[in-house]
């Protein structure tokens, strides 16, 4: 490593920087709308946080981080220099305009239209056209990776690519398919509203399409989590990976099924037909199956590494951990957050109970606990395992670590344990504020407050974390050479089909094409189906 | 190793993968269309294909063909508000306009801003001129003056009025800072009285379109409206988002609001 050692370190901080403005939003959002706070006198604020504090969570962050790490990974794992270095930096240089554009539409108030767009509502086109460059920005990296790839086919022929570039690519391709949706909405439906050349939208298609872009798009947060469960995890702790076959598996199984099951975001949604959320609300079910392959993976890799420390007896292994080491508690965290995110999940993706806890606090309770929880927490891991190489520093101190792991781990437990609560009780999301001086409410009041010191507590960590990384910079040193974790069989060579992505790639666009070919036609087809845009902002 | 290393149909993972997925697919399918329809009696009472439809977001028919029901119910407005009603006059419109509202000056004052407790035009949205004027002329806003007004006036003359009001300068009240000086309900509502905050429409947070410029109204005309949205005496708001609100306020906050938009009027509108 590595000529993208500085192309890597520019996205991480700007991906953690942009993160840490989001935090501070999300936790004045918490304050606001807490008992502890008046009522915000503008609400309109209040969604101008929200839709900051979304775009930025949401897209940039994810996008950046997965980026750079896919740059490194591709240096690392396949040991030769990145091919098109100036096309990535152009790339770079797109997902920072783009994140400039839309930073100022959304500050100036001309689009509070939240990050999921929300059609008919019309914000300004530059934060539109800002967002369609962090998303071409990122395009530009699916293809330098497919080409890095090829390249290093080309040089190996017949060779097994390696487990993290797999993963890496398996992210690239789900990305690059899963960003089609959205596009579309914006390019085709949004834009021509937003720059005035037509008084209506067609609301119902704008959803189906956002949805088509919706849930995969969070697997594609994941995807670097996962290739840090399956390829740092297991050296860090001294271990071996349990099975390299498994990790293919289950991002084949990602890039098949977390696509086309976005519907299940439209229960509540008249355009769309019954037949089809029930479809793909299967489908979703399905999703669980790489995730608890996965879980089943990394904890045999544990048990490996356990009785390699000498552990013994069914549980004994647990005690043998080497729990000092900042990656054997950040993965413990991300699976328990992991755990209890994805029972919710099962909850909202289930066609009957999702009644329960639509457009509830429950739904945001569910994202921030599997994505700023289980997801974020392996973000921190990627940065600090990476970070001496990107900084030419000395180790990273673990006892800071730790504690930043820990405060990640219970404010984010005490941030959304009490939203799951309180959207059961039926608390909606999205609110400015909330009355508590109605005899209903009052008793709920604890909840908002608790999740505002919740909310503190991440902020804490959030600094802690940029103070790490920044530390690191004062303290130069010749780093040791990053490895990736092995596999316990690793002479084994997977099947072809796990090689390679021309089947599950077919089998994804295939799949799309079924469960949503219909639904975009038939609404595309309606010609009532356009409502008047509302502007926002534009008076 | 016994697979062929090719993506074709011969290699067992392209069969095995590809099946699989298609027999999920087919049975989600098969529950989804034909088994969970079949348990609903909306679904399935005009047959197989019909309830297929329906599960496909397709029912045979929108709507009943005839609901007398339906067609006996009340509309508020004839008026559906579109974009183009708020594009800007250009000089001839608003020199038409102009000349149009000499009619208007003996209530609405000579540059829109009135003397009476009639509202000012003056800046008015361009929309809201067009739509209320509609209202007038359909008999779905009362009043004895206005209707006769709005019946003489051609759509292209009221097209006219609106793009010379929209073209006068708004009257403004003093700058406000959205705090607790501010009546709650115009800053934030009341959330379980489901009143929403005057500004999230009227202008602040907010300017929904269709909506009205308040600032500097007349108190008498603000109160006198709001009384007779709440009545129900006057409906021509075409979602009953006014009556709706006016219903749920008190005569206090009713006063209070008014109040507050018509303050501290700017000099030189309100001439007295």
């Amino acid at each position: 490593m590595f000529l993208a050692r500085k192309l890597v370190l520019a996205h991480f901080w700007v991906a953690f920087a942009a993160f840490f403005g989001a935090i501070l939003l999300g936790a004045w959002q918490m304050f606001i709308r807490s008992p502890l706070s008046t009522w915000i006198n503008n609400p309109e604020h209040y969604y101008r946080s929200v839709t900051a504090h979304g775009t930025v969570m949401a897209y940039v962050l994810p996008t950046l981080v997965a980026m750079g790490f896919g740059y490194a990974i591709s240096e690392l794992a396949l040991k030769r220099p990145l091919i098109g270095l100036r096309w990535a930096w152009a790339g770079f240089g797109l997902v920072v305009g783009g994140t400039v554009l839309a930073s100022g539409a959304m500050a100036a108030g001309k689009a509070s239209v939240l990050y999921t767009f929300y059609p008919p509502m019309i914000g300004s086109p530059l934060y539109y056209l800002g967002v369609v460059l962090v998303v071409v920005g990122s395009w530009v990296w699916v293809a330098l990776m497919s080409i890095n790839l090829r390249a290093w086919r080309k040089e190996n022929p017949g060779a097994t690519v390696p487990l993290a570039m797999y993963g890496n690519l398996a992210g690239a391709y789900l990305w690059a398919w899963t960003s089609v949706g959205a596009a579309v909405e914006v390019l085709v439906l949004i834009l021509p509203a937003s720059l005035g050349l037509t008084d209506t939208i067609n609301a119902g298609l704008a959803r189906v399409l956002f949805s088509w872009t919706l849930h995969a798009i969070v697997y594609f947060w994941l995807m670097p989590a996962y290739i840090a469960f399956y390829t740092l995890f297991p050296r860090a702790i001294g271990g071996r990976l349990y099975s390299d076959t498994m990790g293919r598996v289950a991002f084949a199984l990602f890039l098949v099924f977390s696509m086309p099951i976005g519907i299940h975001h439209l229960f509540a949604d008249p355009q769309v037909g019954a037949g089809f959320k029930f479809v793909h609300a299967a489908m979703t079910a399905m999703v669980s199956v790489p995730t608890l392959l996965t879980v089943f993976t990394i904890v045999a890799s544990a048990e490996i590494a356990g009785r390699l420390r000498g552990g013994r007896g069914t549980f004994g292994w647990i005690r043998a951990l080497p729990w000092d080491r900042p990656m054997m508690l950040a993965v413990t965290f991300s699976f328990l957050m992991l755990g209890l995110g994805g029972a919710g999940g099962i909850i909202n993706m289930s066609y009957q109970l999702n009644e329960t806890v639509h457009n509830t606090q429950w739904v945001t309770g569910h994202f921030h606990l599997i994505f700023g929880g289980a997801i974020v927490i392996m973000y921190f891991m990627i940065a600090y395992e990476l970070w001496p190489q990107l900084a030419r520093s000395a180790p990273l101190p673990a006892a800071w670590i730790r504690l930043q792991l820990w405060l990640w781990f219970v404010g984010m437990l005490v941030l959304s344990l009490p939203w799951h609560w309180v959207g059961l009780l039926g608390q909606p999301r999205r609110m400015a504020y909330f009355d508590y001086r109605h005899p209903a409410l009052e008793p709920q009041a604890w909840t908002v407050t608790m999740s505002t010191f919740g909310g503190l507590v991440l902020v804490a960590s959030a600094l802690l974390f940029v103070f790490i990384l920044a530390r690191a910079h004062r303290r130069p040193a010749e780093p040791a050479p990053l490895t990736f974790g092995v596999a316990a069989h690793p002479a084994l060579r997977p099947p072809f089909a796990l090689n390679g992505f021309a089947l599950w790639v077919a089998m994804m666009i295939g799949l799309t094409v079924v469960n949503y070919g219909y639904p975009i036609v038939q609404l595309a087809l309606i010609k009532e189906a356009s409502v008047p845009v509302i502007p926002i902002g534009s008076r | 190793m016994a697979e062929p290393g090719t993506m074709s149909w011969r290699n067992p993972w392209v069969r095995g993968s590809v099946g699989a997925l298609v027999a999920l697919t087919v049975a989600a399918m098969l529950v989804g269309f034909l088994w969970l329809p079949s348990a609903q009696a909306d679904f399935s009472a005009q047959g197989l294909w019909a309830s297929i439809c329906r599960a496909a977001g397709v029912p045979a028919s929108w709507a009943p063909a005839a609901d007398a029901a339906r067609d006996a119910r009340p509309v508020s407005t004839e008026v559906v508000l579109e974009r183009s009603m708020a594009r800007e006059g250009d000089g001839e419109a608003i020199g038409r306009g102009a000349t149009l509202a000499l009619n208007c000056t003996m209530c609405h004052g000579a540059q829109g801003m009135s003397g009476s407790e009639a509202p000012n035009l003056a800046g008015q949205y361009p929309e809201v001129v067009i739509k209320q004027m509609l209202d007038y002329k359909s008999g779905k806003r009362a009043s004895p003056i206005m209707e006769q007004v709005g019946k003489a006036l051609s759509e292209r003359a009221i097209a006219d009025l609106a793009a010379y009001y929209a073209y006068l300068p708004k009257a403004r009240t003093a700058p406000t800072t959205y705090d607790e000086t501010l009546p709650a309900l115009v800053r934030v509502g009341d959330p379980l009285r489901n009143i929403a905050p005057c500004i999230s429409c009227h202008g602040g947070v907010d300017q929904k379109f269709g909506t009205p410029w308040l600032e500097g109204m007349p108190r008498g005309y603000l109160v006198a409206q709001l009384e007779a949205f709440a009545s129900g005496a006057r409906r021509n708001d075409s979602q009953a988002q006014m009556r709706n609100m006016a219903r749920a306020m008190t005569p206090a906050e009713i006063q209070e609001v008014a109040g507050f938009y018509a303050r501290k009027a700017s000099a030189g509108e309100r001439r007295h």
